[in-house]
């Protein structure tokens, strides 16, 4: 390394100069969405300890709709499409398209929380609130987090779509997009988790009374 | 302040301060701890840490009195010589190259050594290899203390344990071989030499069923059936704590274990229950219990828990969320060296001051907040001291 | 929008009380990180106080049981969470960007959010006093008994609300340190020429993005059957008390490390610098802890080997934990290794530096005989673990974070501690530590359980409580010639130069206090040690090094400007939580309180995000908008 003797050895970066050559708010994100996951794991965990375990109904097997909830995981799904759309548009600078695939991408998601108010609103009048049993408190508090998530997310899009409309979204602002972006897909898949889980798998769950499909709680190992 | 930039090269004079003779003190520690003070001072450490494992004491777990204890200290005896022997070399070890490479006047630069990948290797090496051999050690002691040893399949004493706040109810499912069933509380009885499975639970908190001579402990847990097991080889009394904080009065949920012979242990059973020839003094303390007192919508005697009576008590009670809170079984009251939860030993004077005021001996207790006789301006009873002696008679010919 | 514009004009004063609100410099956010977490640790070091004047003698009646309980509760939930994390914090935002050679952290408002969350979490959880309900069911708070039917007061939801916010502040800071240390080295910095401190604060930040969710996660839960009725881990309703140790000691056990590692990494910096010799095995020293902050994530159930998990679930945690011991003891035979053969000077902070090694050997070996369950049987919750955590977190986590006051205190003020004092300092606390300590061991072993407020003179543990309770005072006396010689000193201490101890780090290469700007040109990293490497080539070269990098007008160096959003965005997360301690009867909304918080973060974050752009071109961090 050379430079001066009895100087200090200094270097000239630009601003934009980082270690890795990523995007420090990029970073963030991926960051926090480890974070996250761990969030969701332990909620996913919860659930799982205590499948099968309501003392009393509406049991998953009940009250599940799968074909209907299957609709609104499709449109999820489909909403990250638009995303990625969304994002090619920022940066190749198609105004049009930015605005048209930001919408689509909202609208879909609106859709998954219309979904899911309904959902929501269903099994309460079938009798399971977040209180009734050990499936209603740990189903509406994942499904709930997981929706309040998604709301974040479209409250984010939505900004993201004002902006746009003011033609202030171009390929400078594509990391802004990405990075929206990147939640949104992050948030997209643990659906996917919560999905199966939830519904393929534990939806046919019974209580105790109507025969145990799984064993008793997983926290009890075998002694 | 703080971040203000520093007097750069016009300070202005610095304040001093006068010196503290740190220097001096450290050197005449320094001297006093040569020689023959350091020797002095490690045997006085040695004795002090003798004295201190003091396998006397009522709880201590260095005076084991039975198989699974004494497994559990044989463990942590060796562990602790391990552990004295790796602290000698280690804190040696840095307290050697601290006085041995101490920076002397004129010194120059040491050499700059980064690392010794065989010395690394070895002191990586050496504590997994020690580890491992204790921790395989640490599981088969594990496994072997899992269950009483299958010589003793067939012979055990079964006993159900269950945490209140803040007292141990003890039942016997199978007191004497013939199904007979004793329910009892804060003391246990056992017969010597036999294994006792405990089945552990827990009517609210989690608690945790500890007799340090005998066992280590085990949770007891609201939903869930723990087990432990224990023998103990000598007759006494040995004495046991709830250890896992369970709320206000976590300090004084206690119990005693008494070991006694099978001849004894028979005699208790076979006297349990019997109806007890009542003074007329007493007698007039029985109807205070299962009247004016209300004592007995909280608590047992075999006989008199007629559910008559409790039903009709009832009404006079707070309810709280928690719902009445059972009471110590009081069957065999009489036979017992303490009262509540172990606490002081059981006497008149005792029982007196306990059942005039018992949130003076034992603050949070449930008697005394939710017993209609205790909601008074001052929490003393409302019962007349008359009340009182004769219930104290009463509860004294309990047996 | 003119008004809006104004609204969002960022703030321009220098000085004052607004200046330090709206600050975003990262050393001043580690003062005041500082000296809050100082002044938690005062108040935690007094409810000790209270903890053992009540066990000093049997049968004492000085407080009540529900007293004593929330001293306990309180003092371990103040100085794990609103002392030393905070504590380590300071040195993270102070020094982190100093070491690796940068201008800034990565997001220097994120950060000035992450104290202001800190402050108003700590403050929450402390309102209970003012209104009565304290916590008093642990630090861990054990479900079931902190579920609503057996803690009916307020106390449980202050705890739970608080600890989320200190949450919240302490994930914003840890993503910013992550993000911070991977990108913002100067150039030359690989990854291993890192010091060690800013390796194990990037350990410890990753342990705290992992750990920090899970906790949250429970507490969430424990919030929601205490305020909505659900059955996490109310037994009435099905729910399972063990789920909730789960989760606890899941985020419990990593956080063990979040509070170790940075005093570890302090140390590291310390015994070479004042051994003169380059740290031994570095290699060594940086995957050791790398693998203790991978293995902490296995071997939380060895808290909890009394519950009942079965003989097989306690043998893997017997292993896994005693196997910690291993690259935990490799760092203290390198530190040795670090000193053997050196040029030992005692000034105060290589003292306390020792001392952290000499006592946390003692807590380290401890630490195997209830990493064995069947020991463990005897000691969990006794007294033996009380001893333990506390060679462990005193001995260990204070020690080494007192050595790193005084060794930075110098580039943080400009001026030199007294000597003196710091060694009266030092010894009052190492002997009041173990007297205050060493007896616990035997306390425990002897049969007292943890956390009871009384106990009668007839079990034998007598003379050693009364021992334990006069060392405290040694202790505070130790505490008490910190304080003095901290406030002679901060202003009148001797001046201390850029580089009072001949250190190797980056830090030392600038001016002290180091200017707003830290480093005038961003600094051409040459190696490990680095700046030993160039005082010693200077030196040898004939042209020594004698001066800090020359002082230029912070005018013409951009920083980011303050900005009043994370103040505001922070007093919206408060309010959030502690929303949830006032329920309104109404039908659908019983607490409409957290409604308004979510708004006033959610103003704080859009105002933040759209803050009109620094006016000149900016260098370093991110924070341009």
């Amino acid at each position: 390394m050379a430079y001066a003797s009895g100087q200090l050895p200094t270097t000239d970066v630009d601003h934009t100069y980082t270690t890795t050559g990523l995007n420090h708010r990029k970073l963030l994100m991926w960051t926090f969405l480890s974070s996250d996951c761990l969030f969701f794991g332990a909620l996913i965990a919860t659930y799982m300890v205590y499948r099968g375990q309501s003392l009393v109904g509406p049991y998953p097997i009940d009250i599940i709709d799968i074909p209907l909830t299957t609709i609104s995981t499709f449109v999820l799904l489909c909403s990250s499409f638009a995303m990625v759309q969304a994002l090619a548009a920022t940066n190749r600078n198609d105004q049009r398209g930015i605005q048209l695939w930001l919408l689509a991408t909202i609208l879909m998601g609106a859709t998954f929380i219309g979904f899911q108010i309904y959902e929501f609103n269903a099994f309460r009048m079938e009798g399971l609130k977040i209180d009734t049993n050990l499936f209603g408190t740990t189903f509406f508090t994942l499904t709930g987090f997981h929706g309040a998530h998604v709301t974040l997310g479209l409250v984010w899009l939505t900004i993201l779509l004002i902006m746009g409309r003011k033609g202030k979204l171009g390929p400078a602002q594509s990391l802004d997009v990405e990075i929206a972006g990147l939640y949104w897909h992050f948030v997209d898949i643990v659906w996917i988790v919560i999905f199966t889980l939830l519904y393929l798998i534990g939806g046919f769950d019974a209580g105790p009374t109507a025969g145990l499909l799984i064993e008793p709680s997983l926290l009890s190992l075998p002694t | 302040m703080l971040l203000s930039p520093p007097d750069r090269a016009d300070s202005p004079a610095q304040v001093s301060f006068r010196r503290f003779p740190m220097n001096n003190i450290l050197k005449s520690t320094k001297q006093w701890f040569q020689g023959k003070h350091l020797l002095a001072l490690g045997i006085l450490a040695l004795s002090l840490v003798l004295v201190a494992c003091d396998a006397n004491a009522k709880q201590s777990t260095f005076g084991t009195a039975g198989p699974v204890a004494e497994k559990q200290l044989l463990l942590f005896n060796v562990l602790m010589w391990v552990m004295v022997a790796v602290f000698v070399l280690v804190e040696g070890a840095l307290l050697y190259a601290a006085i041995r490479f101490r920076r002397r006047p004129g010194q120059p630069l040491p050499k700059q050594t980064h690392g010794n990948t065989v010395l690394e290797l070895t002191w990586t090496i050496i504590p997994t290899i020690l580890i491992l051999g204790l921790g395989i050690w640490s599981v088969t002691t594990l496994f072997e203390l899992d269950k009483p040893p299958a010589s003793a399949a067939g012979n055990t004493l079964d006993v159900t344990v269950t945490g209140h706040q803040w007292w141990f109810e003890f039942e016997y499912p199978n007191a004497d071989g013939n199904g007979t069933v004793i329910t009892t509380a804060n003391e246990l009885r056992v017969p010597v030499g036999r294994a006792v499975e405990v089945l552990l639970q827990s009517d609210d908190v989690i608690h945790s069923f500890w007799i340090p001579k005998l066992a280590g402990k085990v949770d007891m847990v609201p939903t869930r059936n723990n087990r432990l097991w224990f023998l103990a080889d000598e007759t006494g009394t040995f004495y046991g704590q709830c250890a896992e904080f369970c709320g206000t009065a976590h300090a004084q949920m206690k119990f005693l274990v008494q070991v006694l012979t099978q001849e004894e242990y028979d005699a208790w059973v076979a006297g349990f229950g019997q109806t007890p020839q009542l003074s007329a003094a007493a007698q007039a303390g029985q109807q205070v219990f299962n009247g004016a007192g209300g004592c007995v919508v909280c608590h047992t005697v075999n006989g008199s828990d007629n559910p008559a009576i409790v039903a009709g008590r009832m009404q006079g009670f707070l309810n709280t969320e928690v719902g009445i809170a059972p009471g110590p079984n009081m069957t065999d009251l009489a036979t017992r060296q303490t009262f509540a939860a172990g606490l002081i030993d059981l006497n008149r004077e005792n029982l007196r001051v306990w059942l005039t005021n018992p949130e003076d001996i034992k603050p949070g207790n449930h008697m005394a907040s939710r017993a209609t006789i205790y909601q008074t301006a001052d929490g003393r009873t409302s019962l007349t001291q008359t009340q009182v002696s004769a219930l104290i008679e009463y509860l004294l010919s309990l047996k | 929008m003119a008004t809006a514009t104004n609204v969002m004009a960022r703030p321009a004063s220098a000085s004052g009380l607004w200046s330090w609100i709206t600050t975003v410099d990262h050393k001043r956010i580690g003062i005041l990180y500082g000296v809050t977490a100082f002044l938690f640790f005062l108040l935690a070091g007094i409810e000790a106080g209270v903890i053992r004047m009540q066990l000093a003698v049997p049968d004492n009646t000085l407080v009540s049981p529900d007293v004593f309980n929330q001293m306990f509760t309180m003092h371990a939930t103040a100085m794990i969470f609103m002392a030393i994390m905070p504590m380590s914090s300071a040195f993270f935002n102070f020094i982190i960007p100093l070491a690796i050679g940068a201008r800034d952290v990565a997001f220097p408002r994120l950060n000035a959010f992450s104290y202001w969350t800190f402050l108003f979490g700590a403050l929450l959880i402390h309102f209970s006093f003012v209104v009565q309900q304290v916590p008093d069911a642990g630090w861990f708070s054990y479900a079931n008994l902190s579920e609503k039917p057996f803690s009916s007061g307020q106390g449980i939801d202050f705890w739970a609300l608080g600890l989320q916010v200190l949450g919240v502040a302490s994930l914003a800071a840890a993503f910013n340190f992550v993000v911070t240390i991977i990108n913002m080295r100067a150039p030359g910095m690989s990854l291993m020429r890192m010091p060690l401190f800013v390796w194990m604060t990037l350990v410890t930040s990753i342990l705290l993005v992992l750990a920090f969710p899970v906790i949250t996660v429970g507490l969430i839960e424990l919030t929601m059957d205490r305020a909505f009725g659900t059955s996490f881990f109310n037994t009435a309703g099905g729910g399972d008390p063990i789920l909730w140790q789960h989760l606890f000691w899941i985020f419990g056990h990593p956080e063990v490390y979040i509070l170790i590692l940075p005093p570890m990494g302090i140390v590291s910096e310390i015994i070479p610098t004042f051994s003169k010799k380059p740290l031994f095995g570095y290699p060594v020293m940086v995957f050791s802890g790398i693998v203790i902050g991978i293995m902490g994530w296995a071997v939380w159930s060895h808290h909890m080997f009394t519950v009942g998990l079965g003989p097989v679930a306690n043998s893997v945690f017997t292993i896994t934990t005693m196997l910690i011991a291993v690259p935990t003891g490799v760092k203290i035979f390198n530190w040795i290794g670090t000193m053997w053969g050196g040029s030992i000077e005692f000034k105060t902070p290589m003292l306390f530096a020792i001392g952290f090694v000499a006592l946390f050997i003692v807590g380290g070996l401890s630490g195997v005989s209830h990493a064995v369950s069947p020991s463990d049987a005897q000691q969990q919750d006794t007294y033996y673990i009380v001893a333990h955590i506390h060679y462990v977190l005193f001995g260990g986590s204070i020690f080494g974070l007192f050595a790193g006051i005084y060794y930075w205190f110098p580039k943080i003020t400009g001026r030199l501690m007294h000597e003196g004092l710091g060694k009266l300092n030092f010894w009052l606390m190492f002997v009041g530590m173990n007297i205050t300590f060493f007896p616990m061991h035997f306390l425990g072993l002897n049969g007292m359980p943890r956390r009871i407020y009384t106990y009668s003179s007839d079990f034998g543990w007598d003379w050693l409580n009364l021992v334990a309770s006069a060392g405290y005072f040694v202790l505070f006396a130790g505490i008490v010639a910190f304080l003095v010689n901290f406030f002679i000193t901060v202003k009148n201490g001797k001046l201390a130069g850029h580089d009072p101890w001949d250190a190797p780090g980056l830090e030392w290469t600038i001016a002290s206090p180091p200017p707003v700007y830290n480093f005038a040109k961003v600094p051409q990293v040459v190696g490990l040690d680095h700046y030993w490497l160039v005082k010693r080539r200077a030196a040898a070269e004939g042209h020594p090094i004698t001066e800090a990098e020359a002082y230029v007008d912070p005018e013409t160096i951009h920083m980011p400007s303050p900005s009043y959003w994370p103040i505001v965005t922070a007093f919206g997360v408060l309010v959030l939580a502690a929303g949830f301690l006032i329920e309104f009867p109404w039908p659908y909304i019983k607490f409409p309180v957290p409604i308004i918080g979510g708004i006033i973060s959610f103003i704080g974050v859009l105002g933040w995000s759209f803050e009109p752009a620094a006016p000149e071109a900016h260098h370093g961090s991110e924070d341009h908008h």
